[in-house]
């Protein structure tokens, strides 16, 4: 690590990522903290090469709460920061200089970017970024971040930045029992760079992050805070009354440096935003939206781009190419098996990940990216919130379900966008057991599209009605309260390709450091299975079950195990099926597959998040429920579907 | 004042889309942490709105921000009509 570090701070949405992608070359490094799930991007800056350059995740409220902001608190705290940049909103200052007063506390050396200055004039809003920076004492740049306006002021103000001027003083109490907890910081606890006192004020405000490095650091003096701190909330000094003084100063602030002209008519942008969520208008946009986006992912995705790479490219160049090699220098079979067998991690692992997922994922990515920028997704979220109530979440979980049409291993480490714990593992469960992703609904659609519509809409309609049964009974099961949504609508804008294009890079980079390990173990556990023996015994022991309760050919058994590994494997192990199957049969076979535990990475994912007991937990259910279900539809539909 | 301030307090949900109010308090039924977010996104007692729309959910405009509540929330939500 470089001794020093200029750290990007701001609210969500406000520009900091592409900001962040304009001030540094081309090498991201995108890490944790230990024991947080959120991304922190560090990178060279592109003005000092001695300076690393961090993007901390957005904060909507100091103290921490969040665990974006916690992220961000503890970048603060642990960064050998000589800086940093505040990215604002110019056109939402009020939020912008909330977060301001409490960095002034912090005494950190900063500048302020006041970004989106584009959105702001379309809106008839300006600031007058003199007064606002004689105002801080620190310098205020206007920029637009997306044109790249304003970097040079920018990175050349770096050298003025400096500890701001403070916005607000609290009633004398307040202030008081500030001094008195700050002194005692002073004294057990000091940090190298942040001021006392505002690390009293975040104490005060229960943040977690400022709590654990306090005790750390005062070791055991920290009773002495503790104690200090109760006697401060019992004489009523509130963080809630904290934050609300921050906010009134804000205001006042904003108003004498902000000038607003009344816009004759409504933003074509906003029309949009408003069409969009409209009640009739909402319905066939959506239809057009989930069109594009099945053309674009199901049809050239999976179609053609899978095509190419899993038969041409590996298929008839690389596979054999690599097992030849692999044959002729490895002399023991096993070892040679492991690697290019029926179940190698190459032939099987491998292939799986880059030739038949990647294209898949990196088309996903490309439309997520595009809805994503637009403020199309947020709006999403506000229309399937009412869905979504019924099953114990809210809107926000519409990203990663439907992310996990795409990929349920991918979109299971999506759910870290969801608040509450409640909600990741509902939407875990829910998208373990009912959500197909691109691999398996191909086959499905391919099976069932060639015998009916009917059979095709019996499918969809028992998946919906598995969903919405299951996501009822987890969410009265699982305690804890459902949060209501309450989201910001982003403007609605024109998606830049560059910005999309490095999201997106960024993206599959993850992928292939996330996923793609798990791939490989899921393949090494398929091969130890088959090497001892272990698979036939497991296919035979499921017949009865397979030929009996659900009416299938007793050769289905094996699509079942095989669809363990894969998903699609076992759809697709059906479809190998398919001349022998009558309708019936078809369908309840692709239900009970949709509806088996979903691939053996995502499992791998499932405990990554949740832990070995919640996974097989999930799995103790799924199982004889995907079975239950399945049998209990072959004997709904022989007794009135004939 | 106070009885007539007392009348003209409603909940946000109750408004028509094109009304202009300002937020009179939160209920202490909101969460304690969504009650933080939501005066953070600028929904703070004091501050102007106006509706933009009531389904499906609740659709505020403060300065420039758009907020979407759903409507158990907008109930807690007191305003006075402008
Ligand atoms: N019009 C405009 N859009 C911007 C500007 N800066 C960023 N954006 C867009 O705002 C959205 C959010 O930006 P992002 O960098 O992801 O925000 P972050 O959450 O703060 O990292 C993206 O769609 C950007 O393209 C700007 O200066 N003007």
């Amino acid at each position: 690590m470089t001794a020093s570090a200029i750290a990007l701070v701001g609210n969500p949405n406000v520009g900091k990522s592409v900001l962040f992608h304009r001030l540094t070359g081309a090498y991201v490094n995108v890490s944790n903290y230990p024991g947080t799930t959120v991304e922190v991007a560090r990178a060279t800056a592109r003005f000092d090469a001695a300076v690393d350059l961090i993007d901390t995740p957005g904060v909507l409220t100091l103290p921490a709460r969040s665990d974006d902001e916690r992220a961000t608190m503890r970048a603060l705290l642990h960064e050998p920061l000589r800086a940093v940049i505040q990215v604002g909103d110019a056109k939402n200052l009020r939020r912008t200089l909330t977060l301001t007063a409490l960095l002034a506390e912090l005494g950190v050396p900063a500048v302020l970017a006041l970004n989106m200055h584009d959105e702001a004039g379309a809106r008839g809003v300006t600031v007058d970024a003199q007064a606002l920076s004689s105002a801080l004492g620190i310098p205020v740049i206007p920029t637009v971040a997306t044109g790249g306006e304003g970097m040079a002021q920018l990175t050349r103000s770096l050298a003025d930045a400096r500890a701001m001027l403070p916005l607000l003083h609290y009633d004398t109490d307040t202030e008081a029992a500030i001094s008195d907890l700050a002194n005692r910081i002073s004294l057990h606890a000091p940090h190298p760079r942040l001021n006392a006192r505002g690390l009293a004020i975040l104490y005060l405000g229960q943040d977690s992050e400022v709590e654990a490095w306090l005790s750390e650091a005062a070791g055991e003096n920290g009773a002495d805070l503790v104690s200090a701190r109760a006697a401060a909330q019992a004489k009523g000094v509130l963080p809630a009354a904290l934050a609300h003084e921050r906010g009134e100063a804000a205001s006042t602030l904003t108003s004498r440096v902000t000038a607003r002209t009344e816009q004759a008519s409504p933003l074509l942008a906003h029309r949009i935003g408003q069409l969009i969520i409209h009640r009739f208008w909402a319905w066939p946009i959506l239809l057009g939206v989930l069109f594009a986006l099945y053309e674009f992912v199901g049809v050239f995705g999976a179609g053609t781009l899978v095509g190419l790479m899993e038969n041409d490219l590996f298929g008839n160049i690389l596979n054999p190419v690599v097992t030849a090699f692999v044959r002729e220098h490895i002399g023991v079979v096993w070892m040679a098996d492991l690697l290019v067998g029926e179940y190698g991690l190459w032939t099987m692992g491998m292939t799986y990940a880059l030739a038949l997922i990647l294209p898949i994922v990196t088309t996903f990515f490309i439309i997520f990216g595009l809805l994503e920028d637009s403020g199309y997704f947020a709006r999403l979220s506000v229309l399937a919130n009412r869905l979504f109530k019924l099953i114990g979440l809210n809107g926000r979980a519409v990203l990663p379900m439907v992310l996990g049409l795409g990929c349920v291993t991918m979109s299971t480490l999506t759910t870290r966008i969801l608040h509450s714990p409640r909600e990741r593992l509902i939407t875990i469960f829910l998208m373990a057991l009912a959500i197909p992703c691109s691999a398996q609904l191909g086959v499905v659609l391919g099976l069932l599209g060639g015998i009916s519509f009917t059979a095709t809409l019996i499918w969809a309609a028992s998946m919906v009605g598995v969903l919405l049964l299951a996501g009822f009974l987890a969410a009265k099961i699982i305690p804890g309260r459902r949060i209501p949504l309450v989201t910001e609508m982003p403007p609605i804008r024109l998606p830049l390709f560059g910005n999309v294009a490095k999201k997106t890079v960024g993206r599959i980079k993850w992928y292939l450091i996330e996923v793609i390990p798990l791939f490989l173990l899921g393949t090494l556990i398929m091969f130890l299975l088959n090497q001892f023996g272990a698979l036939p015994a497991i296919i035979r022991a499921g017949e009865p079950l397979v030929s009996g309760w659900l009416g299938l050919p007793p050769e289905a058994s094996a699509a079942f195990v095989m669809g363990f590994l894969r998903r699609d494997f076992g759809a697709t192990g059906l479809f190998a099926l398919s001349h022998q199957l009558s309708p019936i049969q078809a369908v309840v076979g692709m239900v009970t597959i949709t509806l088996f535990v979903p691939c053996i990475a995502s499992v791998m994912m499932i405990v990554k998040e949740q832990g070995w007991k919640i996974a097989a937990a999930m799995i103790a259910f799924i199982v004889p429920f995907a079975f239950l279900i399945g049998g209990l539809l072959n004997h709904l539909l022989r007794a009135v579907w004939l | 004042m106070s009885t007539h301030d007392h009348k003209a307090r409603v909940p946000l949900a109750f408004l028509l889309p094109g009304a202009r109010a300002e937020v009179d308090a939160l209920d202490d039924a909101i969460d304690p942490t969504q009650r933080e977010q939501i005066i953070a996104y600028g929904l703070a007692p004091g501050r102007p709105l106006i509706v933009l729309q009531q389904h499906p959910m609740t659709l505020v405009m403060i300065d420039e921000v758009e907020l979407a509540l759903e409507d158990s929330v907008a109930r807690l939500v007191w305003v006075t009509r402008k």
